[in-house]
């Protein structure tokens, strides 16, 4: 198969090759360049002329900053003309041309330049959001461009305003390689910087900028809470006060502070809060035993509160333990709270059974309606003397026993 | 004489259109595999002659499937669709089927009327019936339906030497493999090779007049003089198998299966696994089992010897794992990668012949006579009712085994995704579907956009998939740990496939989605959640793809319909031929071998007597096995397994019958208690396996421990209860459990949080979006990071903080490269870190390198699955230094924080500790970051645990951690300076935005342990809302 397409392939070659002209010897042909103008404006009608001695149609080679081409000349009257298209009179920029005429080509360049009117303007701005405090800075950069997307030529006015709270900018600065542009810096205060820009007469669209707080500084917290009483059920309500910047701006809502709160044992809790209006809030049940806190509050590596300490009165001063049905239940209870009313519901009671000091099993229960029931079934406690210790609300009892 | 059509064979035609046409509407969509062939058929309708799809695994070739069946559907597709072209093709595999076992039975029995039956049986047939609505197996139903028709003509030709029946016999044998390439292949073996031993022996018949004279010595003279056409048939079919589908071929060569094997359950030990034994023994056999003997009997007669031990073999291998045989015959390799279940349906087909003759038999001849004579006419006929009914049972049992037990998830409406995908250039992105089942290939015939995963395993190519067993990520629920292990390695480095969108039909998925890092973006109308991940590019426009060359292509786009075409000119040149000639139309020889039905054996039916006897006292024996496993209140243990079983399936109803009557707890208050406990083992958990050991009982009570083991989407879980359990009346119940009693203290309560909206493109626009309208990347800064080596695996730990003034979505990537600066390996944060930070917020992390992360992956993989193990094997693999790129993007999502750590008690094995949820959304899965520290402050390691149980609104959960102990912990790197932020150094942002850093600033508030290693951790909370308010 393969085969057959080569000599196909040969034998189109060969009459093709009968079908060629025969080749003239190489004359002497004297092309000169006959235009002069070596700037136009984008859009203009350019035409590159030449005279010739001989009627030949040799391709112009155009170049600009878009890409190359060739472009084929119109003959009349010993004189070549090469009309540049639209499409690439539109561009502004330096154009290079060479005449492909064997070896004796000549070239040349000429400028387009844009026109001298602003169609559109191109703005890019970033970063959208900055840091309050005179050290973060945004860059605004303008891009007039004429009706043919060509950029204004360079020192261009372009006027540049801006608004910050209640002072208005207009600031004036100068188109160089084919943009125009400003570094804005953040004042001290948040808030939005709302900028345009103005050249030759046209207004861009409005950008804006956000200016926000910068990094929280050092704050205060404090506390709210129903009653002092631990009570494992109500809740104390942490609070800070405002974070503020150094520069005195509110931090951005949902600012991240984390409360750390030591207890007496020295274990650390932790509860934490993000900003609102610039105060954090955080919640933390009650602790269900006697109980010292040392609280204090922190944005992590940038700003701490003050330390404040809190007391928790015990509420259970006491409780009984009976035992019935082979001692097999324990009911722990009435379980009572500062008003000797019964605990609310959820008081953990923990049931720790030992025999001869190792512990064999540990039970959790929380109260209902103040009281605690353990049914220790056959199970795991054949008959035997065991020691039960009961530990609720900080407290701890402990009683032998032997189940039956 | 003018031939009769065949009134019986009508007849089948008629039933098998109307029953199969209109049933196949119900059921074909919900098969393994008419999806997946219709999502060829798209492949083909839209490019015939480009055999690479990029829809799939990144790119797979079609060449790896035989193409006919897909092409005809794309072909009758351009007229209605693909579905009108699957239900077509689809109906014309039924007729093929039918007609096939009557030109099948007709060569056997050379009997029209014990056709006709055999054609009637086979519509019902329950192998049939399963092969095409419960298994949507089209290519292999057609495959052996061609040829079935090819078998008379190869015997023709055989037998007579006629060059026109050798052409008509190799036309179907190519469509046969066109349609399927194992069919021919198998086919050789278990039905030519049969049937030209009965050529050989009714040639051999001839010779010496009567089939008791043929001895070795006639057919081994017979088969001499046979042997150049048996040799001509042989080569040239083997020539066209060979070249029709050559790609094929090639592409199998090229690209050997090297995968490890999927488990299939026709491997299974049928006994053991009992489903396995429902669907691929029982189920195809169906009523055949009754006959074996008389198949037997029959097939082993002198005539019909070799197709005897073809079936003795098919019906062995038919048993997959139960014995060891088949895999002796087989071997390793052929075993693990054949499904088995093709065996028992040849089996079955081969069997329905002599089943039609059975039938014929027993209806109209001697066995009628027989068993009149012997045991009265009633007898007869209640014989054949029970026959009859049971027949029809098997049918309908088969067709509504998808019905009652579905395959497949709920029909889902795929418009509602394929209009996402469409929009907003989300097809740019790859997604991938969980839950979906084979609906997914539906999904991906209707759009442009391509997943990772894919549905035709044979094609898989990445690592991660082929080094699992693992049939698709969609479904890796079913897979346990290991299907989790690799689908959580597509979720963590989702970058590498471009993988942005996953459709999640499936709640199950939603944890592991969460914490790898992913965020909810809607639920679209069909119910379907669509989840998203920021920072991942789009896939690149040039994709990577196997060239074949041109002439391949070609051959794969037009020889196999040509084959067909043939075929079909062959065929109607034939009539027209019988039809002009207009002479009597030549009896085919097979005919002349007609069976003398007059003296059915005396002691086959009473063996066919015992055998069915024996049957059913299997079936009863099986049935109260059954009984007596389900009857769910009969002992302690089954009622613990049906209420686990219960609330596995979420059958709270069924699991409150088994709760003591006594307890006189409502079913309104039961279902309360039930429902108000969410979590990961509430809500997310699918029991894998229960161990129930009865630690004390008696008459009336009892006590179970119950060991169970829940696959749940993060992790395993192992759990021990202790159930009490009562008598009454007979019958077991549980004892219900307590519930916590605990009461917040408010009713009514309010939180003001700061919730954010992300407007995306402001205005309404399928441009591109404009540059104002893009956010700058939240600015986060990289506190500390190092590489440490920790016991066996290496790790990038670290702390991190938003320091920005909006919340952060972060990705940390991390790489690891050894001395000489090459690269090792490389990986995502997963489940050690908070991927959403508020303004300010610090999180720790750690970068795990799992088996794929590291470039030479099939050393990093371990035998038995773990994903975090791995020991690189040479010395210059082991890294030294590190990268660290962290992104942040803007996201308003997930970021409940109102979780406190209300008590906690430490001693040298554990912490243990309250929570405490403030906040006004329940926490479906809490998780402790636990952040280890040596003795002088300085961050060490990072662990993490998922608690269990979920958190309601101001309740408290008990946490239990038991603190890392014999670990070894080596610092190999701490150098940051290859850390990055949004590209930028991570030394420049810290030196702008935090100037004046207090270093170390919590250390004051961090929890001394006491530990050889570690001197102090610290405690960060992360917490997944499931259904946020």
């Amino acid at each position: 198969m393969k085969r057959i397409f080569t000599y196909l392939f040969v034998l189109i070659g060969l009459i093709v090759l009968a079908f060629s002209p025969i080749q003239d010897a190489p004359l002497l042909i004297d092309i000169k360049c006959i235009s002069t103008q070596k700037i136009f404006e984008a859009n203009d009608e350019i035409t590159l002329q030449f005279s010739t001695s001989e009627k030949v149609l040799p391709h112009l080679y155009y170049s600009n900053n878009y890409g190359s081409t060739l472009i084929v000349p119109t003959y009349h009257n010993a004189i070549l003309s090469y009309i540049i298209p639209q499409k690439l009179s539109r561009k502004s920029g330096l154009v290079n041309w060479k005449l492909l005429y064997k070896d004796n080509s000549i070239s040349g360049e000429f400028n387009i330049i844009p026109k001298a009117s602003v169609n559109t303007i191109e703005t890019y701005i970033g970063p959208p959001s900055i840091n309050a405090g005179g050290d973060d800075f945004t860059m605004l950069v303008v891009i007039p461009t004429d009706v043919f997307d060509n950029p204004i030529k360079d020192h261009t006015e372009v006027s540049i305003r801006h608004q910050f709270l209640s002072n208005e900018t207009n600031e004036q600065i100068f188109t160089k390689n084919l943009i125009a542009y400003k570094s804005i810096y953040s004042e001290e205060k948040s808030g939005r910087i709302i900028m345009t820009s103005e050249c030759l007469e046209i207004n861009s669209k409005e950008y804006d900028v956000n200016v926000l707080p910068n990094i929280p500084t050092g704050f205060t917290i404090d506390y709210t809470r129903n009653h002092g009483y631990a009570d494992g059920n109500q809740i104390t309500t942490f609070e800070t006060s405002i974070l503020k910047d150094e520069y005195g701006n509110t931090v951005s809502d949902g600012t991240f502070v984390t409360f750390f709160i030591t207890n007496k044992t020295g274990h650390i809790l932790k509860i934490s809060g993000t900003t609102l209006k610039g105060i954090a809030t955080a919640k933390m049940i009650h602790p269900d035993y006697e109980e010292q806190w040392m609280v204090k509050a922190f944005v992590n590596g940038i700003a701490e509160s003050n330390a404040i300490t809190l007391n928790y009165k015990s509420v259970i001063l006491d409780f009984n333990i009976s035992l019935s049905e082979n001692n097999r239940i324990i009911t722990v209870g009435p379980l009572q709270s500062f008003m000797k009313q019964l605990m609310p519901d959820g008081l953990e009671v923990t049931l720790s059974v030992y025999k001869d000091n190792t512990l064999l099993k540990r039970y959790k229960k929380q109260s209902t309606t103040g009281f605690v029931t353990f049914n220790l079934n056959g199970q795991f406690l054949k008959t035997d003397t065991y020691e039960f210790r009961i530990e609720t609300a900080g407290l701890e009892k402990t009683i032998k026993t032997k189940l039956l | 004489m003018k031939e009769k059509s065949n009134k019986y064979l009508i007849a089948a035609l008629l039933i098998g259109i109307a029953f199969h046409g209109t049933s196949i509407f119900f059921t074909l969509e919900s098969t393994y595999d008419a999806l997946i062939h219709l999502f060829f058929a798209d492949h083909y309708a839209e490019n015939w002659f480009e055999p690479w799809s990029y829809k799939w695994y990144t790119g797979f070739t079609v060449m790896s499937y035989p193409p006919l069946v897909h092409q005809s559907i794309a072909i009758l597709s351009l007229i209605g669709g693909l579905k009108f072209g699957l239900f077509t093709v689809t109906i014309i595999s039924v007729i093929l089927f039918i007609t096939g076992v009557y030109k099948f039975a007709l060569l056997i029995t050379a009997n029209k009327t014990a056709a006709g039956y055999a054609a009637i049986l086979a519509v019902f047939s329950s192998s049939f019936v399963e092969t095409l609505h419960l298994f949507g197996q089209l290519p292999s139903i057609i495959g052996i339906s061609v040829l079935m028709h090819a078998l008379p003509e190869i015997y023709l030709w055989l037998k007579t030497g006629r060059s026109r029946y050798l052409l008509m016999a190799l036309s179907f044998i190519a469509i046969t493999v066109c349609s399927h390439h194992v069919t021919p292949i198998f086919g050789m073996v278990f039905f030519i090779f049969p049937l030209i031993g009965m050529v050989i022996m009714d040639i051999s018949k001839e010779r010496v007049n009567s089939i008791s004279a043929v001895n070795f010595n006639v057919f081994f003279k017979t088969f001499l003089s046979l042997f150049k056409r048996i040799i001509g048939f042989g080569l040239l079919s083997l020539l066209i198998i060979i070249v029709c589908i050559l790609p094929y071929w090639i592409n199998s060569k090229n690209n050997p299966i090297t995968q490890v094997p999927i488990p299939h359950g026709s491997r299974d030990n049928f006994l053991e696994i009992t489903s396995s034994g429902l669907v691929f023994f029982l189920i195809p056999w169906g009523v055949l089992l009754i006959l074996l003997p008389y198949v037997f009997y029959r097939y082993y007669s002198k005539r019909y010897l070799f197709f005897g031990l073809s079936i003795t073999l098919l019906t062995i291998l038919g048993t997959g794992g139960t014995t060891i045989i088949p895999k002796l015959i087989l071997g390793e390799t052929a075993f693990n990668i054949l499904t088995l279940d093709r065996f028992t349906l040849w089996a079955s087909i081969m069997a329905l012949p002599l089943f039609g003759e059975f039938t014929y038999r027993f209806v109209e001849t001697d066995l009628k006579v027989l068993i009149q004579s012997k045991f009265g006419a009633i007898y007869h006929r209640i014989i054949g009712g029970v026959l009859a009914g049971l027949f029809l049972f098997m049918a309908i049992f088969t067709m509504s085994l998808g019905y009652f037990r579905p395959s497949q998830p709920q029909k889902l409406k795929m418009l509602p995704i394929v209009n996402f995908l469409n929009q907003d250039q989300h097809d740019q992105w790859r997604y991938l579907t969980l839950g979906f089942g084979d609906q997914m290939a539906w999904l991906s015939a209707q759009t442009n956009a391509m997943t990772v995963d894919g549905n035709y395993h044979s094609a898989r190519r990445l690592p991660e998939l082929t080094t699992r067993a693992i049939e698709r990520l969609e479904n890796s629920k079913f897979k346990g740990v290991e299907g989790i292990g690799s689908l959580q390695q597509f979720l963590t480095a989702p970058e590498k496939y471009s993988l942005k969108y996953i459709f999640s039909n499936d709640k199950f998925y939603d944890p592991i989605l969460y914490f790898c890092g992913w965020q909810r973006l809607r639920q679209l109308e069909n119910g379907v959640m669509v989840w998203e991940k920021l920072n991942v590019p789009p896939v690149s426009s040039i994709l990577p793809k196997v060239e074949v060359s041109k002439w391949q292509k070609i051959l794969w786009g037009i020889v196999p319909f040509t084959t067909l075409i043939i075929a079909f000119i062959l065929n109607i040149q034939l009539l027209r031929l019988r039809s002009l000639k207009k002479k009597a139309k030549v009896i085919p020889e097979y005919l002349n071998f007609k069976n003398s039905y007059s003296n059915f054996s005396n002691s086959l039916l009473k063996i066919t007597h015992i055998w069915s006897a024996f049957l059913a006292l299997i079936v009863c024996f099986g049935l109260y096995v059954f009984y007596l496993k389900n009857d769910s209140q009969r002992s302690p243990k089954n009622a613990i397994l049906a209420y686990y079983d219960a609330l596995d399936f979420k059958a709270f109803e069924d699991a409150y019958r088994l709760i003591d009557p006594n307890s006189k707890l409502p079913i309104a208050q039961y279902m309360l208690e039930i429902s108000v406990t969410d979590g990961l083992l509430g809500s997310y958990a699918k029991l894998e396996d229960i161990e129930t050991i009865i630690t004390n009982k008696n008459d009336s009570t009892a006590i179970a421990k119950v060991i169970t083991n829940w696959v749940t989407p993060l992790e395993k879980i192992s759990k021990t209860d202790y159930k009490q359990l009562s008598k009454r009346k007979g019958q077991w119940y549980l004892q219900p459990d307590n519930l916590s009693p605990d009461l917040p203290p408010d009713q009514l309560y309010s939180q003001n949080i700061t919730k954010y909206y992300n407007q995306g493109r402001r205005r309404v626009t399928s441009e591109q979006t404009h540059h104002e309208d893009v956010l700058k990347q939240p600015v986060l800064e990289i506190l500390s990071s190092k590489l440490i080596r920790y016991n066996n695996s290496y790790a990038i730990v670290g702390e991190i903080q938003n320091i920005d003034n909006v919340p952060a979505d972060i990705v940390l990537q991390g790489t690891l490269y050894n001395d000489t600066n090459k690269e090792l390996a490389s990986y995502n944060a997963k489940y050690d870190v908070k991927h959403k930070l508020m303004p300010k917020e610090v999180s720790s992390f750690r970068i795990n390198f799992e088996g794929i992360a590291w470039s030479k992956i099939k050393d990093s993989i371990p035998k038995t699955f773990n994903p975090d193990e791995f020991t690189p094997v040479a010395f210059e693999e082991q890294p030294t230094k590190f990268n660290l790129q962290v992104a942040g993007n803007v996201s308003g999502t997930d970021l409940y924080k109102s979780v406190g750590i209300s008590a906690l008690q430490i001693n040298k094995q554990t912490i243990t500790g309250r929570l405490f949820n403030s906040g006004t959304e329940e926490v479906t899965i809490p998780q402790l970051l636990i952040t280890y520290y040596d003795k002088n402050k300085t961050l060490l390691w990072v662990d993490h645990l998922f608690l269990k149980d979920g958190i309601r609104q101001q309740r408290l959960r008990h946490f239990n951690y038991p603190i890392l102990q014999n670990d070894s912990i080596k610092l190999i790197s701490n150098d940051m300076s290859n850390c990055f932020v949004n590209g930028l150094p991570n030394k420049d942002i810290s030196d702008k935005i935090v100037k004046n850093r207090i270093q170390n600033h919590t250390a004051s508030v961090l929890q001394k342990i006491e530990h050889k290693n570690y001197g102090f951790i610290k405690v960060e909370i992360n917490n997944y809302v499931g259904n946020p308010n």
